[in-house]
């Protein structure tokens, strides 16, 4: 539970980035969420409404999506999805896999008018 | 209808706080003020072994303590008894300290002459680990009771620290807990870390502990390269 702070934070991101750049509407706000973040996208979502009260992105939807937890096998170099495979490698099954996404937490848009 | 465009941003919401926490730390340097951000679950004992750390180094640094919980000043109270100084951080809810919280907190502590600053991040081993406080050096608490298997369900704060003190020893025989099998899995996950059992109960291993800090502490303010005069 502490999507709330962080939802503030990314906010007032959003907020100086649409002052800074001349922006009045925002429609849209789209974050990337890795699979493996701490930051649950259920609980972004249930506290968003709350957070963008009498802000700039009061009537901005928003958009989450969610990135895959990828990994590359340290041994046969094989790049597979962690969670799907139990960080064993589907090819050679050695358990020493070296994570290469999935615990992102980004802005990555918003659209405008 | 009006025409929309999308803007890309494409910022880390947690870049931010890196940058601020990197800035800190290169201000801490300046000061020589080394920073240590403690961590571990509520109830491992961090006040108590913060208690043994703070009598076996008082005598030849100056320390300055930072607690930081959701609500209540019950910590600073007992730390206060030892002499250091000490200030309670309250983070109303948040379950962590970030850069600017922990930049604020150091403020209202007063860095000055201070050898050794300890910031008793709040008990939890998932947010705390996500977030750089600008700390010199890491170090986590995991308490005997709460299992050797921790590193398995919390592996990101078993990867960023430097140090893992293994407290509660005294209570070893009570428990199913294996430190050959801790040490393993903890370097599994990050190879140069540092394991150190104690108990603060007892004060088994403090020694340890305290030289630990103390080489880190005089690296730390010794380095010519940032002198000022």
């Amino acid at each position: 539970m502490h999507e709330m702070g962080i939802v503030i934070k990314v906010v007032k991101t959003v907020e100086d980035f649409a002052r800074n750049n001349g922006v009045t509407r925002i429609d849209t706000l789209v974050l990337q969420i890795g699979a493996l973040s701490p930051v649950i996208p259920r609980y972004v979502e249930s506290c968003y409404p709350m957070v963008v009260k009498n802000t700039r992105l009061e009537d901005t939807r928003l958009q989450i999506d969610v990135l895959p937890a990828m990994a590359r096998c340290r041994a046969c170099r094989e790049v597979f999805d962690v969670l799907e495979h139990k960080s064993s490698c589907p090819v050679c099954h050695s358990g020493n896999p070296e994570m290469i996404s999935g615990n992102e937490f980004m802005i990555k848009e918003i659209v405008a008018f | 209808m009006d025409t929309y465009k999308i803007i890309e941003i494409k910022e880390s919401v947690f870049e931010d706080n890196n940058q601020r926490a990197e800035l800190l730390r290169s201000e801490l340097k300046k000061e020589r003020t080394f920073l240590l951000n403690l961590m571990s679950s509520p109830g491992s004992g961090k006040t108590t072994t913060l208690v043994r750390t703070i009598y076996a180094l008082k005598d030849e640094m100056a320390i300055g303590i930072m607690e930081a919980d959701i609500d209540s000043d019950v910590d600073a109270r007992t730390i206060s008894k030892t002499g250091a100084k000490v200030i309670q951080l309250h983070t109303g809810g948040m379950c962590h300290l970030d850069a600017e919280m922990t930049r604020q907190g150091l403020e209202g502590l007063g860095t000055q002459g201070i050898d050794l600053a300890i910031l008793e991040n709040v008990g939890n081993l998932v947010c705390p680990a996500e977030f750089d406080t600008g700390a010199s050096k890491n170090a986590m608490i995991l308490s005997v009771p709460e299992g050797d298997d921790k590193p398995l369900k919390y592996p990101l704060m078993f990867s960023i620290v430097d140090v893992v003190l293994v407290n509660k020893i005294d209570a070893m025989e009570f428990f199913d807990f294996n430190l050959d099998v801790l040490k393993e899995r903890v370097s599994k996950l990050n190879p140069g870390i540092k394991v150190i059992p104690i108990s603060a109960k007892t004060g088994e291993g403090i020694d340890q502990w305290a030289d630990w800090l103390r080489g880190e502490v005089k690296m730390w303010n010794n380095n010519s390269d940032c002198r000022s005069l």
